[in-house]
């Protein structure tokens, strides 16, 4: 047995733990019988908690890519109703810490991807927001250039300038440790995009300040 | 004014593991205002309940420990028919991706739902799964009931009002089309589809047409371009293998399952046909592997089948190991009691005596298998005329292995997969160089048979088809056409002439007997509502009433 696997089986494992912690304590902060004296303690438990759940999930899906294990399952969806899932999945969070939170989409808008993948790349765009907006996050959807464009907004400081110029596009690509940053988000983002192809098109992600809100902006491109 | 809570006239069942976690769901679907929960902690208690009452939503947790897991959940009580089209089936899984569950295209759950979920999350979904069921009802129904063109002409409308699922209702169009029979169409819409955008659905559409066409060569192009680009779409390896297979090309085909086992190796179906392929191959250590996976994966699955332990007997004793085969075939009566279980261990005790050198034992044996087939002829399947065929040729019985094989063809005319998978079984078994022209030319002896009885019916010469149908009959006992025919003729000729007591006899024992070959037959339907009409005429008759 390969390091790597171990490491995957260990990770599977670690993760259903937090699974479990996750929707505990969910169902302990929905519960009007329990008494938490701070409750802003237990919002940033359940955040880092969840960081750490979505990080695990990553490692594991570019741990599959690489081995090839993971083809995407590609259908028409419509992506109004998507977006909605992905609000679902994060308003209870956001609310909880004060945090603006909305979506823009027409609603006859429909696009392909593998839905569950997307979900997990805007996600993990939306925990990273989380950490650096003021008080607002906005997710849309539009068509540019025969492309679907999916973007996640905040209102913080924007992304450094850095981090712009040279956004993964592979796994082979440049993930600079330097930073500090393991960039694991991006990566994770940007393979889920090269695994979109139509024709001779790949999908793309790219990072941009200053969008409809004043912070950064994540935005993926598929075709 | 207050809209009806979706949640709370709708049965639950959830099925978890893990105690904690079934509270916890059971407490999520309670603050949605569901009310009508229960809850099994393993896969048998799951099938338990479902035996005993109909659920509307099931979440079921695809890992559940020792026993079944969700997905043999799922195909069991869609196989058994205890949850229907109109269940709302949600698969919860540890990690966000299918890939566990993958392959499973005849058995797909409504949707996955990956842990840990949010409140919301499961209501927003469980709503639109709800709306999205109530939306293809009339259609499901009409499926249902094999009414293909109701099903399409209600789909048709559903896309002249701009719906925000097009995308499934095309795909499900295309896949009518292509039960109905209608390849021209099906093709049209597959091939339109690609033509705008490379979908991984389209492209197994468009390979699962070709095959159905007998377009061998280009369906297996098409799967392997689709497997190129998606290689854990798991269902496309079996149908490669299955267009491989048409083509003669076994070792290729075991090669693909091959593969896709390795991807996969849960999928007992696919197991047991890696086995059939290596057998066929004298790949028998393969064999033995594969047959000994599908043995281990049927004692928690609805799938499990003797033919499964025979085969297994079979790979072992091929290898020498002869006392072992025989304590497989002695477990298929211990797990199984059935004529079909009786018919597997007859065909496996054959084949190890022969290999290990005992000719008596080896006929005897087949001499039973024999007797069990022919007196279960109009029930058990036709799978079953090639097994016998196979054990037959491995017993050195060539000609009767020929006429088993000729008998099955006969009485399967107008089965195309049925004729791709005998022509295999002639080529196995060494019987013939060119199959396809044997067997056409025994199809069209029972078309030509068939054609000349029916215009007999329409010249209204009732007695001389009657005379037809009932010899040809004789020789197809397991023949659907040939026995269907045989009723309406009956059938026809009271219609015409008056009920008379023999044609009554006749027109109820073919009716019953084609009712066994098929189910959901709608000429056969058809027949039968004939017949129904003149027995009540007949008894007002008898009656006095007017």
């Amino acid at each position: 047995m390969e390091f790597a696997d171990i490491l995957a089986s260990s990770i599977h494992d670690i993760k259903n733990s937090l699974s479990m912690i996750l929707n505990t304590m969910d169902h302990l902060l929905d519960d009007p019988n329990t008494r938490i004296g701070d409750r802003k303690q237990a919002d940033v438990l359940l955040f880092e908690t969840n960081r750490a759940n979505n990080s695990l999930l990553q490692l594991l899906m570019l741990y599959k890519m690489q081995r090839q294990q993971v083809s995407p399952n590609i259908m028409e969806h419509n992506v109004d109703d998507f977006l909605e899932e992905v609000v679902a999945t994060n308003r209870g969070l956001l609310d909880s810490l004060n945090i603006q939170f909305d979506y823009d989409c027409d609603p006859s808008l429909s696009g392909y991807f593998d839905d569950n993948l997307v979900l997990g790349v805007l996600n993990s765009a939306i925990l990273n927001a989380r950490r650096y907006t003021k008080d607002r996050i906005s997710v849309s959807a539009a068509m540019q250039d025969n492309l679907l464009v999916l973007r996640v907004e905040d209102n913080g400081a924007g992304f450094p300038d850095f981090m712009i110029a040279d956004v993964p596009q592979d796994l082979d690509g440049s993930a600079s440790f330097s930073s500090g940053s393991t960039q694991l988000g991006l990566l994770f983002a940007a393979q889920v995009a090269h695994l979109h192809v139509n024709g001779n098109c790949h999908g793309h992600i790219a990072l941009r300040n200053r969008h409809q809100l004043d912070g950064g902006c994540f935005e993926m491109y598929l075709p | 004014m207050l809209l009806k809570n979706p949640f709370a006239s709708k049965s639950y069942l959830v099925v978890d593991d893990f105690g904690d976690m079934r509270s916890m769901i059971k407490g999520l679907l309670r603050s949605l205002g569901a009310d009508d929960i229960d809850a099994a902690r393993d896969g048998k208690e799951a099938v338990a309940l479902m035996e005993k009452r109909h659920y509307q939503v099931v979440l079921c947790d695809y890992n559940l420990g020792k026993g079944k897991d969700g997905q043999q959940v799922l195909e069991e009580a869609r196989k058994r028919r205890l949850i229907n089209v109109a269940t709302v089936f949600v698969m919860i899984t540890a990690e966000n991706s299918r890939d566990m569950v993958m392959g499973a295209v005849e058995y797909e759950p409504d949707s996955y739902l990956s842990k840990p979920f949010t409140k919301d999350l499961l209501r927003t979904r469980l709503e639109k799964l709800f709306q999205r069921k109530a939306d293809l009802q009339p259609v499901n129904a009409a499926l249902e009931k094999n009414d293909y063109a109701q099903a399409i002409s209600l789909i048709e409308q559903r896309l002249g009002e701009q719906p925000k699922n097009a995308g499934e209702l095309l795909k499900l169009q295309a896949e009518t089309y292509l039960r109905a029979g209608n390849h021209e169409r099906a093709l049209k819409m597959y091939e339109s589809q690609l033509a705008s955008r490379d979908l991984p659905w389209a492209r197994f559409g468009l390979g699962k047409v070709q095959y159905a066409m007998r377009q061998f060569a280009l369906a297996k192009q098409t799967f392997e371009h689709l497997l190129e680009t998606n290689k854990t779409f798991m269902a496309a390896y079996d149908w490669l293998a299955k267009s491989q297979s048409a083509l003669g090309c076994f070792d290729d085909a075991q090669t693909t399952l091959s593969a896709a086992s390795a991807l996969s190796p849960k999928a007992i179906q696919r197991q047991h046909a890696l086995g059939e392929l290596a057998l066929q191959n004298e790949d028998f250590a393969t064999a033995e592997q594969a047959f000994g996976n599908a043995v281990k994966l049927g004692t928690h699955s609805v799938f499990n089948h003797p033919s499964l332990y025979a085969g297994l007997a079979h790979s072992k004793s091929s290898q020498g190991r002869h006392d072992e085969a025989m304590q497989v075939v002695s477990e298929i009566d211990r797990k199984f009691d059935d004529e079909t279980a009786r018919f597997y261990a007859a065909t496996a005790e054959a084949v190890v005596k022969q290999q290990s050198g005992d000719a008596a034992g080896a006929g005897e044996a087949m001499q039973r298998a024999e007797e069990i087939h022919s007196r279960n002829a109009d029930t058990l399947p036709a799978s079953l005329s090639l097994d016998l065929a196979k054990t037959a040729s491995t017993l050195g019985l060539k000609e009767k292995a020929n006429d088993i094989l000729r008998a099955a063809v006969q009485n399967n005319h107008d089965d195309e997969d049925f004729m791709v998978v005998a022509a295999g079984a002639y080529r196995a078994a060494g019987l013939s160089d060119d199959p396809e022209k044997l067997i056409r030319g025994l199809r069209q002896d029972v078309v030509k048979m068939n054609n000349k009885g029916v215009s007999l019916i329409k010249e209204r010469h009732f007695d001389e088809a009657i005379d037809l149908f009932r010899e040809a009959a004789e020789g197809m006992p397991g023949n659907k056409v040939i026995n269907r025919n045989m009723a309406l003729a009956c059938v026809m000729k009271m219609e015409d002439m008056g009920v008379d007591e023999e044609s009554m006899t006749l027109a109820r024992k073919f009716l019953d007997r084609t009712g066994k070959l098929t189910t959901n037959d709608t000429k056969l339907a058809e027949v039968a509502r004939r017949f129904t009409l003149l027995l009540s005429a007949d008894a007002e008759t008898a009656h006095g009433i007017r």
